[in-house]
């Protein structure tokens, strides 16, 4: 694939309210605070990881988003392709109606469209359609806006993805045990028990062009379909690791060139087995540094593909990244100690998603101030 | 595009999710159980097609609603209820369910996209397909559309290799010269 840069981007986390802020919290190893929320009828608490409550709308936020991402004063978009990827679009909406209304009618449904329509709409865009692969719909909207942009049918692309507070997501993970009761984010430990969800939001404009100060280039990716499950990838790895090497090819790389995996890491039980096995398959013993953006973000479902690629390239900006406390009892060569790793390393990033999705990407951060990125 | 079969399959407000049960079951061996309304009018309309799909296929969906009866019974148990959503409807909802029990069914292994079906949806779901036809990702590409208001239509085209030529703007142009295996369903 011919290269794609990440010219701008921004993002919206429980770490912080924009990505410098969010990248030195983790680089600086500060978690952000857990609130929580009770599962229906067990009665059980639970953890979230909130971004900050602004008190906006999802147009207001989603519009202030774009707004950072394009900068002040953005030239016309009738160059660019809008992709909207999300699990949750505006479900929040629906459950607030729901709950005002006492009920819900199949007639009150909004399309999927909905979001993608109004932004074009609003903001001028060329086209705009809305993703949604589970947990790997921004990974995918950022491998196909790529792809779309080399095709020359667009100059630009922005991918928006976001994660809202969801009852159903929350219930709906409980009701499949899935969710932590712990409250511990472990990813990998053998005493795992599950994962923390994540509200998120973020963009990123892609181009074939650097602009003045990149974050990333896109050198590939690729994602496909398991049917052995519909909530989980084999767990011997092979599908994993196909889909890895996959991207790899993509990008004209080879495994040994890559400096930093990127792991999916759900901490669930099935997922992380999957992984290691997909990971030990492609590395054998000698894997490079490995990195887990989950317990820093929450699982942000739907947009996990550029919330956590946007940390990782910020953080690795920001110096070292941050050990993980319980690497000695990892199930993977986890680091203890922080991980000093150049900004433009070779990054592999992992995602999967229920219904069988599959995802990996190939970057390669940029050096802050130099302007193009090798 | 190289369209080389297509089916197109319409049915009232009023056919069940019973009548689509008993229509799939004529085009499939062993239909998946426990999947909801959305996925059982997608699997209909590519089940047809089945004998003509290999394995190196990707599938490109699309529709304009989640499955709705699904999404009501969520919202009314987590929201009105308090309680618990059924494990099997939280795993439906997922928008790429549909997808996975297709290619599932249908015993295919490429990329598996799932976008909201706006005005431009056809158009959408060529350029996708054919930046993987056109990658050598796969050999061939499912293209299928649901759209339900009140009554439904789902349509699916099935692609085999890419084209350098302008994508066509609906299921009429694109399947235009190609026999569409039509299913029309009465209501219950």
């Amino acid at each position: 694939m011919t290269p794609v840069y990440l010219q701008r981007a921004a993002l919206h986390c429980a770490l912080g309210e924009d990505l410098h802020t969010a990248a030195l919290a983790m680089q600086q190893g500060r978690t952000a605070p857990a609130g929580q929320f009770q599962l229906h009828e067990v009665h059980e608490p639970r953890s979230y990881l909130y971004a900050a409550q602004t008190g906006e709308s999802l147009t207001q936020r989603l519009n202030r988003l774009i707004g950072e991402t394009l900068c002040a004063q953005p030239q016309a978009l009738d160059d660019c392709l809008l992709i909207v990827a999300s699990t949750s679009l505006d479900i929040a909406d629906l459950e607030t109606q729901t709950r005002e209304h006492h009920g819900f009618q199949p007639g009150d449904s909004t399309s999927l469209d909905l979001i993608a329509k109004q932004l074009r709409q609003s903001w001028g865009f060329a086209a705009a359609f809305t993703l949604n692969t589970a947990c790997t719909s921004a990974a995918n909207g950022l491998l196909y806006a790529a792809r779309l942009l080399n095709t020359g049918q667009y100059t630009r692309s922005l991918v928006l993805s976001f994660e809202t507070p969801s009852a159903i997501a929350m219930q709906g993970f409980g009701a499949l045990g899935l969710t932590s009761p712990s409250g511990q984010y472990r990813p990998f430990h053998p005493e795992r028990d599950g994962l923390i969800l994540g509200e998120a939001y973020c963009a990123a404009l892609l181009s074939r062009e650097p602009g003045a100060n990149p974050l990333a280039r896109l050198l590939g990716g690729f994602s496909a379909c398991d049917t052995s499950s519909l909530t989980t990838t084999r767990e011997d790895g092979s599908h994993i690791h196909w889909v890895m090497q996959q991207a790899l090819k993509s990008a004209a790389c080879t495994a040994d060139q890559i400096n930093l995996v990127k792991l999916h890491g759900t901490a669930t039980g099935a997922n992380d087995e999957a992984e290691r096995n997909g990971i030990r398959l492609l590395y054998g013993a000698q894997m490079p540094a490995l990195s887990l953006l989950k317990p820093w973000l929450g699982h942000t479902l739907g947009a996990c593909g550029l919330s956590e690629s946007l940390l990782l390239l910020g953080c690795l900006q920001e110096g070292p990244l941050p050990g993980v406390a319980y690497a000695n009892s990892a199930m993977l060569p986890l680091s203890a100690a922080p991980q000093p790793l150049a900004a433009d390393s070779l990054l592999l990033a992992n995602f999967f998603g229920f219904g069988g999705n599959n995802a990996s990407l190939v970057m390669q951060g940029c050096m802050q101030g130099e302007s193009p990125c090798r | 595009m190289p369209v080389i079969a297509a089916s197109e399959v319409r049915g009232l407000a009023t056919t069940d999710d019973k009548q689509l049960k008993a229509a799939l079951g004529q085009w499939l061996d062993s239909p998946p159980r426990r999947i909801d309304r959305l996925i059982l009018q997608c699997l209909l309309a590519a089940a047809p097609l089945k004998a003509q799909v290999r394995s190196h296929c990707g599938l490109y969906l699309a529709s304009a609603h989640p499955a709705r009866a699904t999404m009501a019974a969520l919202l009314e148990a987590t929201c009105v209820q308090h309680k618990q959503p059924k494990p099997f409807e939280f795993v439906n909802s997922v928008s790429n369910a549909a997808g996975f029990h297709i290619a599932q069914q249908l015993g295919i292994d490429g990329p598996n996209l799932f976008i909201g079906a706006g005005e431009q949806v056809w158009t959408h779901l060529q350029a996708l397909a054919n930046l993987d036809l056109q990658d050598g990702l796969i050999e061939q590409a499912l293209l299928l559309v649901c759209d339900e208001h009140g009554d439904f239509c789902v349509q699916a085209v099935l692609l085999e290799g890419p084209t350098t030529t302008a994508h066509a703007a609906n299921f009429a142009e694109l399947s235009a010269g190609t026999e569409v295996l039509r299913i029309n369903l009465q209501g219950g």
